[in-house]
């Protein structure tokens, strides 16, 4: 019992650190930066390379934090920005599906390929893998959605 | 707060050019506090859904479910070209993380080509009770992420594994 409370008081002490390290910085960067001119073009690239997915310009920054550093600190600018209202719940539900499949690319899979695993693998195909699935959500979702609206507008709707 | 809603030419808060080095000091006095408020406020909304997350991950591996769904787990492990101890790894992955899995990964003696495809089964699923809470903060379903991740994670693994196998 002791040392698995030993265990969670330093976990939780390092996983809080880490978080807190991370996620006010890049807080006070997205603050400082956001309409900024290099800010917004780098934003404006990476949409025009996610807007493939059915993601806006308002979901680029998330994605590209959590492409980038992980889903907890995505997580943390998601929060903020619903709770701006700058992201409806179907770009939630993509964007969401885009980082599960994959995130903090830089170290997450070097923790793997230090351990011996292919880089081209756990990044490239990741990467492809993860454009592919959300590829398929969002034809499902658009398709179920339209199905919705067809049902809910009745047999002479349309 | 909505004042960064349309991106199209220079933002009313950040004046561009000439304008921008005499306001310098007003523009971090406002920006900085505002962004260790936000960051502090979205700190302690993650910290709350993370911190018991880790906590129920920590009691589930000391209670032995871990050693249990590896047993469930490992049967399915031969799909994806993987020997039946490559479970743990990947369920102590599910459960904690990366570091837990790679660590649980030394007692095992795979080559190259399993580590691989190991590594996207847990690159693709891991940390489910952590990163769920963060989920479902957004609004999402953290059971359905998780059930979802770690189907696509075998699946890219299996995937990933014939393609490598046809490549050989």
């Amino acid at each position: 019992m002791t040392h698995l409370l030993t265990q969670f008081a330093d976990g939780t002490f390092h996983l809080l650190l880490k978080m807190f390290l991370i996620v006010v910085p890049i807080m006070v960067a997205m603050e400082l930066f956001e309409g900024s001119r290099p800010y917004t073009a780098l934003v404006h690239g990476w949409a025009r390379l996610v807007g493939r997915l059915g993601l806006t310009e308002n979901t680029a920054a998330p994605t590209l934090i959590g492409f980038l550093f992980g889903l907890a600190y995505a997580g943390g600018v998601i929060v903020r920005d619903t709770r701006r209202q700058r992201i409806t719940r179907r770009q939630v539900l993509l964007m969401s599906v885009f980082l599960s499949m994959v995130h903090a690319i830089f170290e997450d899979s070097l923790v793997w390929i230090a351990v011996g695993a292919s880089a081209v693998w756990v990044v490239g195909f990741r990467v492809l893998w993860a454009i592919a699935v959300t590829a398929v959500v969002g034809v499902v979702l658009e398709a179920f959605l339209a199905w919705r609206g067809a049902v809910r507008a009745g047999p002479h709707g349309g | 707060m909505n004042d960064f809603e349309t991106t199209s030419g220079p933002a009313a808060d950040v004046p561009m050019g000439g304008a921008q080095r005499s306001s310098l000091w007003s523009v971090l006095g406002r920006d900085v506090p505002r962004g260790v408020r936000a960051g502090i406020e979205t700190f302690w909304i993650l910290a709350r859904a993370m911190v018991p997350a880790y906590a129920l991950a920590l009691v589930l591996r000391e209670i032995g479910a871990i050693d249990a769904l590896a047993g469930v787990a490992s049967p399915v492990m031969g799909l994806v070209g993987l020997p039946g101890g490559a479970a743990v790894p990947l369920v102590l992955g599910y459960v904690l993380n990366l570091y837990a899995s790679v660590g649980a990964l030394a007692a095992l003696s795979l080559d190259p080509h399993q580590i691989t495809v190991l590594a996207l089964a847990v690159l693709i699923g891991h940390n489910f009770f952590v990163e769920g809470a963060v989920l479902r903060r957004a609004g999402m379903s953290a059971v359905v992420f998780g059930v979802a991740r770690a189907l696509a994670g075998l699946a890219a693994a299996g995937v990933a594994n014939l393609i490598m196998n046809a490549l050989k």
